[in-house]
């Protein structure tokens, strides 16, 4: 029998009043992974990982730390560690002092404790920081203590709160990667919860799109770029270009119209019947972009049109294009190897798109 | 442009430093004629000893006085015990008092408790002593209970004594240590709390570690206000107490209007002064906090 995973948990369902903020949700993270849960504010994310922590107490279901139930324990004797939102460090002590609170609980030795913060400093490049007042670390040095106050203590599992979301930018970039080979170096799993893709994509080995107080999908970050399994995976994963529109044939290939007045050729999709109304998701980058006015014969999808704005953005840059045939617009990533760096608005373009780029989703009947 | 600015500029200037000593004024005023000038001259009478009717010469007789009569000096640190031991039992009430109010409730039901801490203070506090008098005189509300209860048989008498001193000044300070508390533990971020719990404290470690460091400059400063209110209480100590109550202030006042004598009473003002400054001082050393860090 393979080891009880680092975090198990099965129908996890927690209800406020009527309203249900957590259902029947069952995932388990394997050792040494980052797995993080991703989703919209609201969508119970936080709720859950409260739930982990023994801050609150699910209605029911089953919380297992390597393999032992967590229901019912208080919080301090949970084995899992959290990194608050806003790190919640404590002012009133040192960096050492931070740090060795938790050890201090478990009555270690003074000469131990001095020992082991120092040695947990140096694992996150702080070596020599111990004295110094929270107010005098920068941001990310405030973010590492956060962490290091945690692993000191060797929990089985790191619970992170959206730890980055009150940095700025440019740090939130350089922190994505080092926590992520912080993770890799020290090996302790990381469950992290975010409602910013890239954080979730660039950091983890599996990611859980939460909406709504369920899990959409639970996959690698490629699994819900490429191979998104629902409507809102497709649309809260990445960028798209998103209409509604009807199945209007079935078959090798499945056609589809457009809402725009446009037709789109897609994959055959098993379970689509002809005039069910449908979601269909295109990306901005998987569009080929191209000068001239006769569209491309040889692409399952071409059409022409004339660009309408440009969004430069460096390397995010975009095309916003009306097509000539029917309404609407359609975005477009400019390539980056400059090709088309003198584009300019109402010059006619050719754009063009493979089946497999086209994804459809049978529309929920409510909407 | 510029230049021609220039003499205006200046003229604001000076109309600026105006409305600041104007604005300025009346507490200059408030401290200089109320606080300082009486003081000065108090401490002057205080230095002038009589030897007969308008003949005076300037000595330290009457703070000797003070140390060669027993009476004086132990009444001195009677009261300052007694206002150290108030000043802590209030603490120790209005502590999970405020931490109720700042943390465990919200909303409208806050907002209630906060007023029903401050409503006893509507009332004087001449009336509110004589509250506790109709509670805990010998035909008052406890000794008739036990009666009526059968515990005891006959009438008991709970004034006059240090305890029922305590119950007062106590009651008398409750708000003055509930504000600064509850102002402090508002600004408690509840993570710190659930994080100090998350890394395995238990509630006594919370508390110790996290929540009265980050208490400090409230209690402090509600330990100063509570303290200096209770040395210089006169009214709930003589009412409570009775004929034993033997408190400080009761003997300035003895001195300045029954006995007339003005410089004895003004020494024993500032050997007042003196010692609850120096009470405040060694208990800022104590908690290693400053007089500036708990006013803000």
């Amino acid at each position: 029998m393979s080891p009880a995973p680092d975090l198990d948990i099965r129908g996890l369902v927690k209800r406020f009043g009527r309203f249900t903020a957590v259902e029947d949700v069952t995932f388990t993270v394997p050792e040494g992974s980052f797995f993080s849960i991703l989703g919209p504010s609201g969508c119970g994310k936080t709720t859950l990982m409260r739930m982990i922590a023994g801050f609150s107490r699910p209605d029911s279901g089953d919380i297992l730390i390597k393999g032992n139930s967590t229901i019912g324990l208080p919080p301090n004797r949970v084995a899992a560690n959290m990194v608050f939102q806003h790190l919640a460090l404590f002012p009133t002590m040192s960096v050492a002092e931070n740090i060795g609170y938790g050890l201090r609980r478990r009555g270690h030795s003074k000469s131990e404790i001095a020992e082991r913060v120092e040695r947990m400093l140096e694992r996150v490049d702080l070596a020599g920081s111990g004295p110094k007042q929270i107010n005098q670390l920068s941001g990310g040095q405030k973010q590492r203590v956060a962490i290091a106050r945690c692993l000191v203590l060797e929990p089985a599992l790191l619970l992170l709160d959206e730890p980055l979301g009150a940095l700025d930018l440019k740090l939130r970039e350089q922190m994505k990667v080092e926590l992520k080979q912080l993770q890799a170096k020290l090996g302790t799993t990381f469950v992290y919860i975010t409602h910013d893709q890239s954080e979730a994509l660039v950091m983890s080995d599996q990611v859980a799109v939460m909406n709504a107080g369920r899990f959409e999908q639970i996959g690698t970050p490629q699994d819900l770029y490429y191979r998104p399994l629902t409507a809102f995976v497709a649309g809260f994963v990445g960028n798209s270009n998103r209409w509604r529109g009807t199945v209007s044939a079935v078959g090798a290939q499945t056609r589809y119209a457009a809402e725009g007045g446009f037709e789109l050729i897609g994959q055959a999709v098993s379970g689509l019947s002809v005039g069910q109304p449908v979601d269909l998701f295109l990306r901005p980058e998987a569009i080929t972009l191209s000068r001239g006015t006769d569209p491309e014969a040889a692409a399952a999808n071409a059409l022409v049109g004339n660009v309408q704005s440009l969004l430069f953005d460096g390397g995010n840059s975009m095309a916003i294009v009306a097509p000539d045939r029917g309404g609407g617009s359609i975005t477009v990533a400019l390539p980056q190897t400059g090709d088309l760096a003198d584009l300019t608005p109402g010059e006619p373009v050719r754009l063009s798109w493979s089946a497999e780029q086209v994804t459809g989703f049978a529309a929920a009947s409510a909407a | 442009m510029s230049v021609a600015a220039l003499p205006s500029e200046g003229a604001g200037r000076a109309g600026l430093r105006l409305s600041l000593i104007l604005l300025l004024a009346p507490a200059l005023l408030w401290l200089g004629l109320l606080i300082i000038l009486p003081h000065i001259q108090l401490l002057a009478l205080s230095l002038k000893v009589k030897l007969g009717p308008r003949l005076y010469e300037t000595g330290l007789t009457n703070y000797t006085e003070f140390f060669a009569e027993s009476i004086y000096w132990s009444t001195l640190i009677r009261t300052a015990f007694i206002s150290i031991a108030a000043t802590a039992l209030t603490l120790l009430i209005a502590f999970p008092v405020a931490y109720y109010i700042a943390k465990m409730i919200r909303g409208r039901r806050k907002n209630l408790l906060f007023v029903l801490a401050l409503l006893p203070f509507w009332v004087s506090e001449l009336i509110r002593t004589l509250g506790w008098i109709i509670i805990l005189r010998e035909t008052g509300l406890i000794s008739l209970g036990l009666q009526w209860l059968g515990l005891i048989d006959q009438p008991v008498e709970l004034l006059g004594n240090d305890a029922a001193i305590l119950v007062g000044l106590v009651y008398t300070s409750m708000l003055f240590m509930v504000v600064p508390l509850v102002t402090v533990l508002d600004s408690l971020d509840d993570t710190l709390v659930e994080a100090g719990y998350d890394l395995g404290g238990n509630g006594f470690a919370v508390l110790r570690e996290i929540i009265i460091p980050h208490a400090m400059p409230g209690i402090v400063a509600g330990c100063i206000i509570v303290f200096m209110l209770t040395l210089g209480n006169i009214l709930t100590p003589a009412l409570l107490g009775g004929k034993n109550s033997l408190w400080f202030t009761d003997q300035i006042f003895q001195k300045f209007i029954v006995r007339f004598n003005w410089e004895q009473g003004a020494a024993f003002g500032f050997l007042l002064l003196i010692v609850s400054s120096l009470v405040v001082w060694i208990g800022l050393k104590i908690t290693r906090q400053s007089l500036a860090s708990t006013m803000t």
